[in-house]
């Protein structure tokens, strides 16, 4: 099954942030908690983990691109049990 | 609270403390530091060099040149200024500077400053001007607040040093805010730096009931290993920069050795030596032997190590080569 990973809110002040970079590709296994990605907001960077255990399968943004709270940056497959 | 006291100058290795603190030591309870720099441009996490800096500026006046792992913009710091560090456990993910300012604004109001707290979370002076700027970055269930306070830096170098506006150079990383910036001692003129960073510490430490923590060898051995891994020179560039080097030296016994590179991603590329040192080296085997070298002086000084020992340079050692990469910055960087 494919999950999305959205772009969770972090700032009370903002829901746009700068995408600093992947900590996991695409093929890699993650874990719940494992970080994914980092960004920057209000002059803070900020982790972001995985909801989900399972093998990355998409990066859907790039370093670099704004991306908006509650857009799509990843998909993960987790098996179905 | 736990206070570490900090009698480095170097901002590298006092990034590696914070870094040290949030991922090894891992106290319980909050930590908090004072500290100041040598000549210092620090970047945000996400800035390009290049478009924030003025590089040439920097080398020819010897100026410390580091990358923040926090957000935020460019700025310039030296023994003028004071420094603060809050490393905090949290579970909390949401950006929170309330605690840091509180804290350093209480203590500035304590020592008579007048100062007030803005929407970037900066303190501004009772004229209006910038005085103090904050960064935090979020790791491992722990928050790093840092912030800088400009008591009376070089305003020459602090104007050379840092481009005046960025965002026209159309930076590709997150560009620095320029606000006019005052300084504090001309609230406190008869005090000195340190002085005032004294005055302030104490502050902070009478508020909160505090023990003190001595950083031993072994923290210290961790955190000079770190300091080379995470802030060195070679973690300068954003991953669409590239810079290019020339070093000349002249060293006496062997010769003139000049040494053009590049250091792309953090690692070594195309290294060319040359010079009238006596040597049976092949310039093209040795170029090819550090392709690809991660940029730290410890890696490159094993493979030039190796690649001296069948072909040795007469009156040149590798820590000396190793040094003449490393001395200071780089003349210019492209895209």
């Amino acid at each position: 099954m494919i999950k999305e990973v959205h772009m969770p809110k972090l700032s009370p002040k903002s829901n746009q942030y700068f995408f600093g970079e992947w900590l996991k590709e695409p093929g890699d296994k993650v874990s719940k908690g494992d970080v994914l990605f980092e960004v920057e907001t209000d002059k803070v960077v900020s982790q972001v983990e995985s909801q989900e255990t399972g093998v990355l399968k998409e990066h859907q943004v790039k370093s670099g691109q704004t991306v908006v709270v509650g857009d799509l940056v990843a998909t993960i497959e987790v098996s179905e049990s | 609270m736990i206070t570490i006291p900090v009698a480095s100058l170097n901002a590298s290795y006092i990034f590696a403390l914070e870094y040290y603190l949030m991922t090894e030591k891992k106290f319980t309870d909050p930590i908090f530091m004072i500290w100041s720099t040598k000549p210092t441009v620090m970047l945000g996490k996400y800035q390009d060099v290049s478009t924030e800096v003025d590089l040439t500026y920097i080398q020819n006046h010897d100026i410390q040149l580091v990358r923040r792992c926090s957000g935020g913009g460019t700025i310039y710091t030296d023994n003028g200024c004071c420094q603060f560090s809050l490393v905090q456990p949290t579970n909390k993910k949401i950006i929170d500077f309330s605690d840091g300012i509180h804290i350093i604004a209480t203590a500035l109001k304590e020592t008579g400053f007048h100062i007030t707290p803005d929407s970037r979370n900066d303190l501004i002076d009772d004229v209006g001007f910038k005085v103090s700027g904050n960064a935090q970055y979020l790791l491992n269930d722990y928050r790093l607040h840092h912030g800088s306070l400009l008591f009376d830096p070089d305003q020459v170098f602090m104007n050379n040093a840092l481009r005046s506006d960025p965002v026209k150079l159309k930076a590709k990383g997150i560009s620095s805010t320029r606000q006019r910036t005052g300084n504090l001692k001309r609230q406190q003129p008869t005090w000195s730096p340190s002085k005032f960073k004294k005055e302030l510490n104490a502050a902070v430490l009478n508020n909160v009931p505090h023990k003190i923590y001595h950083l031993c060898s072994k923290d210290k051995e961790r955190i000079n290993d770190i300091a080379e891994q995470r802030f060195c020179s070679g973690n300068l560039l954003s991953s669409s920069e590239k810079l290019s080097f020339l070093k000349k030296r002249y060293i006496k016994g062997a010769g003139l050795v000049q040494l053009k590179f590049e250091v792309k991603e953090n690692k070594l590329r195309h290294v060319r030596i040359n010079g009238d040192f006596f040597s049976e080296l092949d310039p093209q085997k040795f170029s090819n032997i550090l392709d690809g070298t991660p940029f730290t002086p410890s890696a490159i000084h094993q493979i030039i190590e190796k690649a001296l020992q069948p072909t040795p340079i007469v009156g040149i050692t590798a820590g000396e080569l190793v040094d003449l990469i490393f001395k200071k910055n780089c003349p210019h960087t492209r895209h």
